[in-house]
Order: C-alpha cells, then structure tokens, then sequence
C-alpha cells in the first residue's frame, strides 16, 4: 500500500511539472493560437539561467529564482519582437515550423554556452524529505506541486477576472475582431509569450531539482505535449490534469513493466514513451482532448 | 508577332517538358552528371551521394507536406523503417537488393498509410504532434527489439545487383543518381495529372475539395503512402550506402534536417526539394571545411560544430519563413523572370 501511494505521490509530483510546462503551451497557444514546440527548449533554458546565477555568479538561491523568472519573461518577449511579430496571419505551418526552427537556435545557443555536460542545481530542497504516516516524501516534490496548485488558481483568476486575460481569450477566438473591438492584439501577443515563457522558467528549475540541468531536459517539452493534447489544448485545467495523468501513468508503467520482456523484445525504459502512447490513443479517440472544446469548421 | 511562351492545348499545359529549352538544359545537366564521377575524387562523391539520398527524402516529403499540406514530423521514422527493413532482409534473409530496395518503400508506405488513417480526424498541429508521437515510437521499438539489435547497430551488406558488388563510391553514386532520376520523373508526373491537383485542393481547402466529389480519405491516405514509400527507399539507399546503422541515424533532427530541407526549397515544387537538399547537406560539409582552414587559430571551433550546425538549420528555417516563405525556389522564378523580359520591366 505505502509502495503505491509512493509510487502515485512521485508520479503527481512529477506530473505537476509536466502540468507547468502544458500550461505554458495552453497559455501561448490560447491567445496566439500557435502551437509552441520550442517550449521545452525554453524549459531548459530557464534551469540554465538559474544554474548560472546561483551557481557561476553565486547569487542566493531565492534572488536567482525570482531573477530567473524576470529574464524568462524578457526572452518570451524578445522571441515575440523576433520571431513571431511579422507571422501575423501567416498559415499554421509556418507558424509551426517556426516553432521548431526556434527550437534548435535555442538548444544551439545553450550548447554553445553551458555546454553537454550535466550539472547539479543546489537548491534549498535538495535531499531534503518528509515522512507522513510511514510514506518517504521529498520535500522539492511538495513545493513543485503547491507551486503547480497556486499557478493553477491564478491562472484561472487572470483569465476569467483580469481585463488582460479576457483580452487574451478574445485575441484567441478571432484576431481580427479583437482588433476592431479596441484590443491591442501585439501587446496580447507579447504578453502571452512573456508569461509563457515564465512558466517554462518555473518548471525548468522545478525540472532540475527533481533530476539535472542538462540539455536533454527539452525532451521533457515533448512529453508535456502529450499532457496538454490529453487535457485539451485550450483548457489550462485540462493542461494541469493531463499533465498529472502522465505523469502518473509514467511512474506505474515503469514500475510494473520496465525490464519485462515479450519474445525478444525487451520493454526497457518504457516510460519514455508510455507519453506518446498515451498521446496517440487520445488523439484517435477524442482528438480535441478530455476538456477540450471541438472547434467547428465552417466553409 | 507573339512574344514569350504562350501554351495553346491542355496537352501542352500539362506537358513535362514545356519548352525545347528545358530538354536542352536537362540534357547538358544528365550529361553532366554523368561524367562528374571521372573528375572528382572520393569525397566530393561521397557528399553527391548524401545530396542525392536525401533528395530522394525530400521529395516524398514535400509531396506530402507542399502538396497536400498534412504536417507531418515523422520522416525519419520512416526512413528508419525503410532502413531496418532493407537491412534486415539483404543481411538476415538474403533477398536480392533489387527486390529489398522496393519492398523496403512498400514497408514504410504500409506503415505511413496507417499512420495516415488519423489524419482525416486531426489537422494541423494535431497531426504533425501525432506523426511525432509516432516517430519516438519507432525509435524506441527499433531500441529495444532483438532483431535490429539496438544501439549496438546493425550491419548492412553491400549492394548486389545481379552478381555485381558495389563497392566504388563512383558506382554508388550511379546507382543513388539513377534513383533520384527515377523518383523526380515519377514525383513530377504525379503532380501534373489528377492527383497532383487533387492533393493540392486538399492542401488549400480540404472541405471543399471534397465538397468537390475529390474522395478525401483515399487521397490523403495516399499522400502518407506515397511519401512514406520515398522515405522508405532513401531510407534503404543510406542503410546500403553507410553499411551501418543505428537508431540515432534517424532521430528528431533528421525530422528537422528534412523539413528544413523544404522550407528552404520551396513548399510545395519538385526542385525546390532537390535545392533545398543539396544545400541542407552541403552545409555541414561546408561548416567543416572552414572549421578546418581556422582550426589553427580556433581548435575550440571543432568542438561545438555539432551545436553550430543545428543552430544554422534553425537560423535557415526561421530566416527563409521570415523573408523568403516561397523558399529558393521563389527566387529562382523571380530570378528566371527577370532575365526573360531584360531590359524591360515586363
């Protein structure tokens, strides 16, 4: 019983960070309508930024955090004013493919910075644990998912209570018509790439508590994919619960199938991939996620 | 007096070679190709070959994305299928590769038309997320199964056609051109009669295009089969071609390497995907050749060639969606424009 309760408790923890980085791409993806895959890259870059204010410029954990958060937010603006300010009413693709193309400057820059080694983020968390009724609980596990909870709530308030978030969701339904009615829709832009590149900020160094700052640390992008087309791409509930739901769905698959063998296969570490697994199976069933709205086509 | 190339017939609208010009021109160039091999000494020949493979790739793929506008981002998947499956039969099985090198293309085009099956429910950005799922998939499968021996690698035995063993990379290349040659006339002839056009209506409305009486779930899932079946054999010919391989030959970047490739080309246009391929794979080549004229001043510069090279690809893909969406190809018509009607303006 405590095994499984453990084995839940790591797969929620982990979970919430796959929740942040969804609500990232429900954020940007809500008001710009693209599809961000460079927002793993934008994770990682965010741990980076973190590990070299507290640890090259030995900045006290807390101030660098926040410092990080701020310079997140700068680089989401910049990639706006670069990048996608002039793909305004460009096709799907492109917007997509623009995506990716930002994802490999990205990983460049960071490559040709920080390097391929990987680095530990001494944090105020680090091997730090709580026990609650017999059950081993880490202590960067709790602050991830209260952090992921109060993202939640306050994303939910900004975007039903705000002017700034209504205008965003207007932005979303139809750019055009949120022009006419008086929105500044470059500044919804910037403002959604700004506060989605902050939540990635928040997640990368959540990421790196949990295991390192390293480069590979985007492929965790593509898995909250999975988590934020599992709960529906414009629904931030939908992100923080798809989000969960992979998360958890990874812990059991590699408890209970990892180094089990069909035949000559061997199942490995199956929890790379139990993800995209999850992500096909949704796609064909409910394309449009468990909260996701079907967006109806008219000719 | 007419001036300028006026068509009168549909025939000759729809005609292969439109003008006297064009067959003179491809005339000097097969002729060219075919005696660049006593010139050139192994290297280049090796890079002709690796423009050529991927030529072969980009093709499929832009038939795919260009021309029917369903993003897809699990080329190299295929192509790894296409690989694994020429390997497995030529080195396991013992099957002529004359008859591996299409089974390896129908393999993946199986696979490709299955993936394609989703794609009449999802669009866009829920497709290509779909075909990458699908493409982390392949990989993990081709990791983990005894038969393609994982990260070890697997072995490929060289090319035997009939008897004869390629063994020269000059005989390489004849055999990669001859492919090439093969798929751009078949790619060409399949976009100029009906299903070219009718996978370009899905492309630019699909609703309407059936609406239209076009029958959207077979031609849609044609476009995954064809463009899969490219994959595999380019797939195939790189397996045969590099006698070895594992599954990070055709990971993630190959993907992006391959969509580059087109974005850079031009969507949607046959030579632009054989542009767009020649330079995507020139460029590596090029970034280190000047990485070797500076390593005596920089021999740091060697070290993070990888991290260059995948920053240049997405510099290119940006910079091209930016300021040159019809890709090289635009220019190239712009270019053509120009001097027709020189001096003039028009």
């Amino acid at each position: 019983m405590e095994k499984i309760i453990e084995i839940l408790f790591n797969g929620v923890s982990i979970g919430a960070i796959y929740s942040l980085i969804a609500l990232g791409f429900v954020l940007i993806f809500k008001s710009t309508g693209i599809l961000n895959f460079a927002q793993g890259e934008l994770v990682m870059f965010g741990a980076f930024i973190c590990y070299g204010l507290t640890v090259l410029l030995k900045i006290p954990y807390l101030l660098s955090f926040f410092v990080t958060l701020a310079l997140g937010a700068l680089l989401g603006i910049l990639i706006d004013i670069l990048f996608f300010r002039r793909m305004v009413g460009e096709p799907i693709f492109s917007n997509i493919m623009m995506t990716i193309g930002l994802a490999s400057i990205l990983t460049s820059v960071a490559g040709l910075i920080w390097g391929h080694d990987v680095y530990a983020l001494p944090s105020l968390f680090t091997n730090k644990t709580e026990t609650i009724g017999g059950v081993i609980l880490s202590l960067g596990y709790i602050y991830t998912i209260v952090v992921s909870v109060l993202f939640l709530i306050l994303f939910i308030l900004f975007f039903n209570r705000s002017l700034l978030g209504i205008a965003m969701r207007g932005t979303a339904e139809d750019q055009n018509t949120a022009g006419l009615m008086g929105i500044n829709v470059k500044k919804v832009y910037m403002m959604s790439w700004a506060i989605g590149t902050l939540v990635a900020s928040v997640a990368g160094i959540f990421l790196a508590e949990q295991s390192f700052v390293r480069l590979a640390m985007s492929h965790t992008g593509i898995k909250a994919m999975a988590a934020a087309i599992l709960g529906g791409m414009n629904s931030i509930g939908g992100a923080i619960i798809g989000g969960i739901l992979v998360g958890v769905v990874e812990n059991l698959s590699a408890t209970y199938l990892s180094g089990k063998e069909i035949g000559n296969f061997h199942f490995g570490d199956i929890k790379d991939v139990a993800a995209f697994a999850v992500m096909i199976i949704v796609l064909m069933i409910r394309p449009h996620g468990i909260f996701g709205k079907e967006k109806i086509e008219r000719l | 007096m007419t001036s300028g190339h006026f068509k009168v017939t549909y025939q000759k609208d729809l005609a292969l070679f439109q003008t006297l010009w064009i067959k003179i021109w491809l005339g000097i160039l097969i002729f060219l190709l075919l005696i660049v091999p006593l010139f050139l000494s192994r290297y280049p020949l090796s890079i002709l070959n690796e423009m050529g493979i991927a030529a072969i790739g980009a093709i499929g793929l832009n038939l795919l994305i260009g021309y029917t506008g369903q993003i897809s981002l699990g080329h190299a998947a295929f192509m790894a299928i296409g690989a694994y499956t020429s390997g497995l039969l030529t080195g396991k099985a013992g099957f002529p590769f004359l008859l591996s090198l299409p089974l390896s293309g129908l393999m993946a085009a199986a696979l490709g038309m299955i993936v394609g099956i989703p794609s009449l429910r999802l669009k866009g950005l829920y497709l290509a997320l779909g075909t990458l799922a699908f493409g982390f998939i392949v990989e993990y499968v081709i990791f983990h199964w005894d038969l393609t021996q994982g990260n070890k690698g697997m072995a490929v035995p060289r090319v035997n056609l009939a008897g004869w063993v390629i063994k020269t990379e000059a005989h390489y290349y004849y055999l990669i051109m001859a492919c090439v040659a093969l798929s751009t006339i078949v790619s060409k002839n399949l976009v100029r009669t009906k299903i070219g056009r009718n996978l370009i209506a899905i492309r630019d409305r699909d609703m309407a295009a059936e609406a239209m009486g076009i029958h959207l779930t077979a031609y849609k899932i044609m476009a995954f089969g064809v463009s899969s079946f490219y994959a595999g054999v380019a797939g195939c010919l790189m397996a045969h071609y590099q006698r070895w391989i594992v599954p990070e030959n055709f990971d993630l970047s190959l993907t992006i390497a391959y969509v580059a490739m087109i974005i850079l080309g031009g969507l949607g246009t046959i030579v632009g995907s054989i542009f767009g391929a020649i330079l995507i794979t020139g460029i590596p080549h090029a970034i280190t050749f000047v990485t070797d004229l500076l390593k005596e001043n920089l021999p740091t510069l060697s070290k993070v060639i990888v991290d260059l090279k995948l920053g240049i690809f997405g510099l290119i893909i940006v910079l091209t969606l930016l300021f040159e969406p019809e890709g090289l190809f635009g220019i190239y018509r712009r270019a053509k424009a120009y001097f027709k009607t020189w001096p003039f303006k028009y």
